[in-house]
């Protein structure tokens, strides 16, 4: 479970993240462009990959990170809405993990703005996720040789739930997008028009920009509500159970996602989500905190509508007056930001985990 | 707390002797002759359990309880609910050493029978909870238990409309809340006891039906209240002092051979709060230890109530025996296994358990009245899981989309 305390500092983030005020004009946005370079510790992404990658890491060790966000779909949800934990739902789309390190807040609702370890404890116990005792799962660990020596060869010397959720976020950070033609500077024609597009008359780069395309800022753009949510008693009670932690008024009868309402609880808030990265889209569908836009097309349509209806919507969106070579070129672009796919082993485990526990030798004479 | 411990233990041991000189008989009246401080309470028949007077009981109350005992849906990933280890047909426990677990993991100890939970102060085998409704919580929460969140426990009784309806007629809220969960499970668990029709041949003996126990049991009583001296710890009505003593339990070789079970192990040092050297040098259940802090209560458990046993083998904390004939071997024996095995903790050792030369037909008097602490089975049929459902209909939902 989060608490509030983050909370806070989200808002901090939120606001030093960018540097970005509202309002500002597309001619001020900070420039989309190549990603910046991370310094990687191998040996403590080596362990973080087994880690993503082991069931053992959930209460009933039944589902690893892997499961939510799946490798062949960019890190995301394989439909719309993420599964949970066994025996429940979820309510919202798991979100792509490529290039999470670069960001500043995370969650739909930028509720964490500190950083990856905390967002990864959030994942390993929060009940509808992997709710995980921590002190079971460091006991876990430590009971497998594999780990004993990868944890020492780590520098982490001997397992901690500390260590797990540092070990994870520096696999994170091997998520990174490489060979996009946009990086590349190798897009095709219609993708360098649809990129004059994004930047001017289609007015996307308001909020779509710096080298990760997002202001790290809540926008209301709205987005339909997906009924499945409420409709799926498995996903309504982990929505109940969230948005009553959340501490949010009459979350009983609440028929929509607050977004970052959550963190604020202020009006003006409702229905306002921090705009995604979109990167790597080619592999993340369906779109949008629920899954609720299926093709990237789709999304292209729905902004040259001027949004969803929704009476808070941002004042930046309006029909855009797109024409149909217009909408190609710009889906041209969104897809020029996707790169390769990190499906192979330098990403995925591939090797198997055992089967059980083994014991521990001369267990009545060795510490424990 | 600690002060009371060592008290009653220091009683016993005086009453102890004077035993050993004749019978309870000779223990009473000297007592009464004011030579000794006290002498056991004698066995009785058990009575009616109370119920508290913040968890009165209904027979709504009752039947939603045992809704929610039978329902695994009060857990973490609604596979593992109250029943799932406390099996009807397994004594309300579980018939293997130490209890199944949360899925993925094994519990560390012998999983209780609920049968008469309602009357112990203290529950757990080391008295670590002080009433079911306290009990019921952290059997629902705990890791390698329930591992359940009260948030999404409570969403999820939310969403289940026979629930929703039932609380609302039993506790008066619009929505089921958590904390009235356990008073439910609570006010089902005190109807669960061998009183009425589930009453035991011992206690219907104690009562003034003489025909309820046979010769040999008879005289397995009189062991029992005198030369074997089990009185000491399992007296009144309850056959339990509700002390914590060291008879001297092994622990259990599972530790040295099953990886899933060291797992658990040390899981249970952290969570029971031992220090960084306690966890590291823990090879037992240090059991009243893990409340007291005090060195002296390593290894000390709850005397457990006698009551229905026949159904809840293995027995002990860790269900190290599996007959009642290895437990009267163990205490004939002084507090030692067939190998010879004995408490880590030695210097804690209760100083009433020590060899005490039964013979084979002794033992066997012995276990024969051990029988005559349990009566028919208690058995029911497990309700039916109420299903899920909507909260809302389509037509709200679009409704509330309009009005965005
Ligand atoms: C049961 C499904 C599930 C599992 C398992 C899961 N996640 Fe997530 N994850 C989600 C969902 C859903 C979200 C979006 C939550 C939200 O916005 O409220 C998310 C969000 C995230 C984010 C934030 C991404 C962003 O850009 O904001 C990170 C980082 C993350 N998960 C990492 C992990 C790690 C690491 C693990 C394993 C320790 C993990 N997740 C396990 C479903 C899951
Ligand atoms: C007012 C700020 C704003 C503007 C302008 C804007 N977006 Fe977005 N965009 C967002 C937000 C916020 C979301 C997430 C909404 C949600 O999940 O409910 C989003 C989501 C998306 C997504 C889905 C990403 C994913 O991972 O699911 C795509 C694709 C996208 N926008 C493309 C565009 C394009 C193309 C334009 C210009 C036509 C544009 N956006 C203009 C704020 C904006
Ligand atoms: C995973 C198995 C498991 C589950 C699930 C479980 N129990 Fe237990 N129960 C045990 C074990 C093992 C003990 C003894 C634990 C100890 O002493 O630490 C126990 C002890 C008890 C006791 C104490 C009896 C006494 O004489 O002191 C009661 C009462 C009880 N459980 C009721 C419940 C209820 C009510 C639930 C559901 C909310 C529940 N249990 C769920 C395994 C389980
Ligand atoms: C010093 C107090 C003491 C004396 C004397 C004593 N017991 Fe016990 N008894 C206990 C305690 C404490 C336990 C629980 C021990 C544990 O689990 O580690 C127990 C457990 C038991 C159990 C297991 C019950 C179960 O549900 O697992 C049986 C049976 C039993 N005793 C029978 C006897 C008999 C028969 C005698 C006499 C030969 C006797 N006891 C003498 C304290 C005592």
């Amino acid at each position: 479970m989060v608490v509030r305390v983050t909370t806070g500092r989200a808002l901090l983030a939120a606001t030093l993240g960018l540097g970005l005020a509202a309002g500002v004009q597309a001619a001020d946005s900070p420039d989309i462009g190549p990603l910046p370079q991370l310094e990687i510790d191998k040996a403590k992404a080596e362990l973080g990959k087994r880690l993503f990658f082991d069931k053992r890491l959930s209460g009933d060790a039944a589902i690893s990170c892997a499961d939510c966000h799946v490798p062949a779909k960019g890190y995301a949800s394989e439909k719309a809405l993420s599964p949970g934990y066994p025996g429940n739902g979820h309510f919202r789309n798991a979100s792509s993990l490529v290039n999470v390190a670069h960001r500043k807040v995370w969650n739909w609702d930028g509720r964490i703005g500190t950083n990856l370890n905390d967002m990864t404890r959030e994942m390993l116990t929060e009940d509808y996720i992997m709710n995980m005792d921590m002190r079971v799962m460091q006991e876990r660990v430590k009971q497998d040789p594999v780990y004993v020596k990868m944890f020492k060869d780590a520098g982490y010397g001997e397992p901690s739930n500390g260590s797990v959720r540092k070990a994870i976020p520096e696999y994170m950070k091997t998520l990174t997008s490489k060979g996009s033609p946009f990086d590349a500077g190798k897009m095709s024609d219609s993708a360098n028009k649809g990129m004059a597009l994004f930047k001017g008359k289609a007015g996307c780069v308001q909020c779509h920009n710096g080298s990760m395309m997002t202001d790290g800022k809540p926008h209301n753009t709205g987005v339909p509500e997906n009924f499945d949510v409420f409709m799926d008693p498995m996903n309504h009670q982990a929505f109940i159970a969230f948005t009553m932690f959340q501490g949010i008024p009459n979350y009983m009868n609440l028929k929509r996602d607050p977004g970052y309402y959550n963190i604020t609880l202020m009006k003006e808030d409702m229905g306002k989500f921090i705009t995604p990265s979109l990167r790597e889209l080619k592999y993340s569908s369906p779109y949008m905190h629920n899954g609720m836009i299926a093709t990237l097309a789709d999304v292209v349509e729905f902004y040259n509508n001027g949004g969803g209806k929704d009476s808070n919507k941002s004042d930046k969106l309006k029909p855009l007056g797109l024409n149909d070579q217009e909408k190609k070129d710009l889906v041209a672009f969104l897809e020029a930001l996707s790169g390769d796919e990190l499906t192979g082993p330098e990403h995925v485990w591939d090797k198997p985990f055992p089967a059980k526990y083994e014991a521990i030798e001369n267990w009545t004479q060795v510490r424990n | 707390m600690s002060v009371n411990k060592i008290a009653p233990t220091l009683v016993a041991a005086a009453v102890a002797t004077v035993l050993a000189a004749g019978s309870v008989q000779a223990a009473n009246e000297a007592s009464a002759a004011g030579t000794a401080k006290a002498a056991p309470p004698a066995l009785a028949p058990l009575g009616e359990a109370p119920i508290p007077p913040d968890n009165k009981s209904t027979p709504d109350k009752v039947e939603l309880g045992k809704m929610l005992f039978f329902d695994p849906r009060v857990g973490g990933d609604a596979s593992t609910g109250c029943s799932t280890c406390h099996e009807p047909d397994q004594g309300w426990a579980w018939a293997e050493d130490f209890s199944r677990g949360y899925p993925g993991t094994v519990h560390w100890r012998n999983s209780q029978s609920i049968i008469n939970s309602a009357y112990f102060p203290r529950q757990f085998w080391a008295g670590s909870a002080s009433s079911n409704e306290k009990q019921a919580k952290a059997a629902a929460k705990g890791g390698v238990a329930g591992n359940g969140e009260d948030d999404i426990m409570e969403a999820r009784m939310a969403v289940i409309p026979e629930y929703r309806e039932r609380f609302k007629k039993v506790f008066g809220t619009e929505w089921p809340l958590i904390d009235d969960v356990w008073l439910a499970i609570s006010a089902f668990e005190r109807t669960m006891n061998t009183t009425g029709k589930y009453e035991v041949p011992l206690d219907k003996y104690l009562k003034g039906d003489k025909s309820a126990l046979d010769e040999q049991q008879v005289r397995g009583m009189a062991l029992f209240n005198g030369k074997a001296g089990c009185i000491n710890c399992h007296n009144g009505s309850l056959a339990t002092d509700l002390d914590y003593h060291n008879i001297g339990i092994p622990p259990n070789k599972r530790w040295e051979e099953d990886g899933l079970a060291q797992v658990t192990f040390r899981f249970e040092q952290y969570a029971k709060g031992q220090t960084e050297e306690g966890y590291r040098a823990a090879k037992s259940d240090w059991g009243f230890y893990y409340r007291s802090k005090n060195k002296w209560d390593r290894g000390k458990f709850r005397t457990a109530p006698l009551r229905y046993i026949e159904y809840t083998a293995p027995y002990m904390h860790n269900g190290v025996f599996y007959t009642l004939e290895e437990v009267v071997d163990f205490y004939n024996a002084g507090g030692v296994d067939e190998e010879g095995r004995t408490t880590l903790f030695p210097e804690n050792k209760s100083k009433l358990i020590k060899p005490l030369g039964l013979s084979d037909e002794e033992k066997e008097d012995l276990v024969a009245f051990l029988g005559a602490f349990s009566g028919p089975e208690i058995t029911m049929e497990k309700p039916k899981q109420p299903p899920y459902a909507p909260l809302f209909t389509k037509a709200e939902l679009e409704a509330a989309q309009e009005e965005k």
